[in-house]
């Protein structure tokens, strides 16, 4: 990938397409090769799910109800499955340690330098590692998906659901990049932010509905009366990461709610994407200030 | 084998020594793993308020469940501990030739490349699941008889044995190919099945998987047999599965051993 | 082209290491280029063999210094890799102090010692002393002997404060001694150095030869190196091997490498002042002005002849002559069978 750096030169807009392309191709070729890796790693991220399935499965035998906090077995079955979807939206793997690491050896230099905004070059890199990946993994999720389609409520979603979903869809690559970047700028401040990867993938496996519904919170008291551990949830970033589109799809949130939903996801969006522009410039500012 | 013991003790206090060099990265280490398993027993807790039981009449009710939870907590820490970050270090070893320096001394090789680094930082886990164990047995509604206490130490040494000879299989994988990414992911997804008993493997895919992972892969006889030994009643039938355990971590050391030692014998070693 | 000596074998007294007909075959898959080419290879990946050692016969005996030379990839470290048991062979025979390498007995694996100077062999984040420590116990070694042997070898290479820091903090050269300290531990008879200069400045590589040299000597140990500089060479060894292409082109003495392959002698003069070009360009040989110095490449069959006349030349301060460079000379050994290889593929 360091070649796609080089090749960045003082932009107009076809040459910044052209360098765009050409780390397209080379980032398909590098999946390419590795493709027995990728397509057998695909499908083994799908085994957790396997073990999550059939301890639901046993739960549901133990207990009389038909449905816990509102999902069958089937909808819970459904619901993990979205969630893998939605977190290969959203999930930004290396993203963070790598502009940590080029802070810690100064590669991060070359974007002072050349006249190419930085964050919007890691989107572009990003987009592209995305299109590749989906290129690619249309296989084993495609064939996961039919598998398992009796999992899925019968009725299909209605246009409107669906619109919201590929918006929750689209929303949550860019907060994921945003809140990934911002933490990766930390590097700026703290020489190793390993640490504070590893803190914020706790946090966001718990709260961002990769581990279980969100909506098993709504009977965890707050101590705040009337306000559940949920409704904390919502107005925090991590559940639109994983919960809200798989939620969305399974018409677990609907009308005003969902509308309301929505409008909280891009705001964080927008403030997650201020949150970075502002770490980069104080954090160049700071790196220059000490030089690096 | 005392000159074995010698050396392995050898990397234990240089391992320390760096550890406590890097103090506060190692504190860092020990909260995270801590972070990581409260959260996951904090799930188990919210599961609980919503059945008595995983699976109908399985009797892995609250407290026997939470007693398997801390077997697995212990067999993990203890393979993390010891053979994990050895094994981890392999892919680079093999990438850079630093292999090549394991295989010219006077050792056993698979000695060497499962146990020159021990990650103290995992026993925090261990520490709390024997916490977690007590808690959970003394909460129950029968005591363990004397000899599930006597057999439970072995069956952990006998996870520990087939969780290991998988380790080392890896390690012959990963010096026939070069480099194992996703096999360290395997090897994390084929654990994963070992954490849950194995009752909930059931219906006409359980079935068969339950069956794979006991006699082909014994991954589920991993905690299951332990677990079982201290937190069900202690029966005639709870010798079957002691037997299948000793045995499956008997077959595990030897088959990973003879792939390990044929692995060997094909390496390549990088070009320098 | 092989110029080994058939009864080289015979004449060494004895022999330490014994290789025959050893060869090891990689077999490597094509990496292609290009997103078509990549799409093609889901469906069929090529590979071919690649012959890194062919056939290479060789004896060392007890007490022997020798410098494997070659271009890189010629095959020099995979020969040290097998004669060291890292590796297996694809073909062929090798025994070292009697034993087979690759079968790795503990017992032959005590008795030598493998150095490569790009990898570093000691715990990096403590310090050697703690390295040194786990060598004693995986090489056995008397407590007490050890002691005096790592002490006599600390205090020659100057190097008893540094083996109490942690690695990390020294300097390469520094690492470079620590390394050799503990290869050395254990009294080894057979030592493989793989280019242990790399890199180091001129002050290093020059303690480190002495240190070679006086070791070897004092515990007539068998040393096999490879080397890119000649200054290695020319320091320590005797016999030199030189191999290309995984084949062995030159067994012999360094002397008669230099004897074998040099046409040339190289003459400098020194004037007064700059002599008229017209005055040396007449004898007809290659030379190079510069200021009041001249440099002359004349044939070793006519220099006896040549030499009194360019002498003759006024106004003549001084003189000097000497062998091509050791570099040179096995630069156009290199470049030479490259060329004889070139030309019998386009004969083929």
């Amino acid at each position: 990938m360091s070649g796609g750096f080089e090749a960045i030169r003082p932009p107009g807009r076809l040459q910044g397409l052209r360098t765009w392309w050409t780390m397209l191709k080379i980032s398909l070729e590098e999946r390419l090769v590795y493709r027995g890796d990728f397509v057998l790693g695909t499908l083994m991220r799908f085994l957790p799910i396997v073990t999550q399935v059939f301890l639901w499965t046993a739960v549901f035998s133990a207990t009389n109800r038909g449905d816990i906090a509102g999902y069958s077995r089937n909808d819970i079955v459904a619901y993990y499955l979205l969630t893998m979807l939605t977190r290969a939206f959203s999930s930004m793997p290396g993203l963070a340690t790598s502009i940590a690491r080029s802070v810690r050896d100064g590669s991060v230099k070359k974007f002072l330098i050349q006249p190419v905004d930085y964050v919007s070059f890691l989107l572009a890199a990003r987009v592209a590692h995305k299109l590749v990946y989906y290129a690619v993994a249309v296989v084993p999720f495609g064939a996961v998906f039919l598998l398992c389609r009796g999992y899925f409520p019968p009725p299909p979603p209605d246009a409107t659901t669906i619109a919201a979903f590929l918006l929750s869809l689209a929303l949550s690559f860019l907060l994921g990049f945003f809140m990934e970047a911002t933490l990766g700028m930390l590097g700026f401040w703290f020489m190793e932010v390993s640490s504070i990867v590893f803190g914020y993938m706790l946090v966001q496996y718990l709260l961002s509905g990769h581990m279980f519904p969100i909506d098993l919170l709504a009977g965890v008291p707050t101590g705040l009366a009337g306000v559940s551990l949920a409704d904390v949830v919502h107005w925090l970033p991590f559940e639109y990461t994983a919960y809200f589109s798989a939620a969305v799809w399974l018409g677990k949130v609907q009308g005003t709610q969902l509308a309301w939903s929505l409008g909280i996801e891009a705001a964080w969006v927008v403030v997650m994407a201020v949150a970075c522009r502002v770490a980069w410039r104080r954090g160049t500012r700071r790196y220059s200030a000490f030089g690096g | 084998m005392n000159r074995y013991l010698a050396i392995l003790l050898t990397f234990a206090r240089a391992c320390l020594v760096r550890d406590m060099t890097f103090r506060a990265n190692f504190l860092l280490e020990c909260v995270t793993s801590l972070g990581w398993m409260s959260m996951n027993l904090a799930f188990y807790l919210l599961v609980f308020t919503y059945t008595a039981e995983i699976g109908k009449g399985t009797g892995w009710s609250k407290e026997p469940f939470f007693a398997f939870v801390a077997t697995g907590l212990i067999i993990n820490s203890i393979v993390q501990a010891f053979f994990m970050p050895s094994a981890e270090e392999l892919t680079e070893m093999v990438r850079t030739g630093g292999l090549d320096a394991v295989l010219v001394q006077p050792l056993d090789a698979q000695f060497l490349v499962s146990m020159h680094r021990i990650d103290f930082s995992s026993f925090a886990n261990g520490a709390v699941g024997v916490g977690l164990l007590a808690w959970a047995v003394s909460r129950m509604d029968h005591a363990p008889p004397p000899v599930a206490w006597a057999l439970y130490p072995l069956l952990i040494v006998c996870g520990v044995a087939i969780l290991y000879g998988l380790v080392i299989m890896l390690a012959a994988a990963t010096i026939l190919m070069g480099r194992n990414q996703s096999l360290y992911d395997f090897w994390f997804y084929l654990t994963n099945f070992s954490r849950y008993p194995a009752e909930i493997y059931s219906g006409p895919w359980g079935g068969p998987l339950r069956m794979i992972c006991t006699f082909v892969i014994p991954i589920l006889l991993v905690v299951n047999v332990p677990a079982r030994v201290i937190a069900q009643p202690f029966t005639g039938e709870s010798w079957g599965g002691v037997a299948a355990a000793v045995i499956a971590a008997a077959a595990s050391l030897v088959v990973s051993r003879i792939v390990f030692q044929r692995a060997l014998a094909r390496y390549r070693s990088a070009s320098s | 082209m092989h110029n080994t000596d058939p009864n080289a074998a015979a004449a060494v007294a004895d022999p330490v290491i014994e290789v025959e007909g050893l060869a090891k075959e990689y077999r490597v898959f094509d990496k292609p280029e290009g997103l078509a080419a990549s799409v093609r290879a889901l469906f069929h990946r090529t590979s071919r063999a690649v012959e890194a050692v062919k056939g290479v016969d060789l004896v060392v005996g007890r007490g022997e210094f020798v410098a494997l030379l070659g271009p890189n990839g010629a095959g020099k470290t995979t020969l040290l890799k097998l004669l060291s048991g890292i590796i297996t062979p694809t073909r062929g025979t090798a025994r070292v102090l009697g034993h087979v390498p690759w079968e790795r007995a503990d017992d032959f694996r005590r008795r030598f010692a493998l150095v490569m100077g790009q990898r570093n062999q000691l715990w990096w984040d403590l310090p050697a002393a703690e390295s040194f420590r786990l060598h004693q116990e995986i090489y056995r070694i008397d407590p007490a002997r050890f002691e005096k042997t790592r002490n006599a070898l600390v205090d020659m290479l100057d190097v008893r404060r540094l083996i109490l820091q942690p690695v990390r903090e020294l300097s390469l050269g520094e690492r470079m001694k620590l390394e050799l300290v503990a290869a050395l531990l254990h009294e080894p008879e057979v030592l493989f150095l793989d280019e242990p200069t790399i890199g180091l400045d001129v002050v290093a590589q020059h303690t480190i030869h002495e240190f070679l040299r006086d070791v070897q000597r004092r515990r007539r140990m068998t040393v096999v190196l490879t080397t890119h500089y000649m200054k290695d060479v020319a320091a320590l060894c005797e016999r030199v091997v030189v191999i290309t292409r995984g084949d062995v082109l030159y067994d012999g003495s360094l002397a008669e490498i230099v004897d074998r392959f040099t046409t040339h002698k190289i003459v400098t003069l020194d004037f007064d002042e700059a002599p008229e070009r017209a005055l040396i360009e007449r004898f007809g040989f290659p030379c190079e002005f510069r200021g009041p110095q001249v440099v002359l490449r004349i044939d070793r069959s006519r220099i006896a002849d040549v030499l009194p006349e360019v002498l003759a030349a006024a106004g003549i301060r001084d003189v000097s002559v000497e062998d091509v460079p050791l570099e040179e000379i096995v630069a156009e050994l290199f470049r030479s069978d490259t060329r004889a290889h070139a030309a019998a593929e386009a004969g083929s």
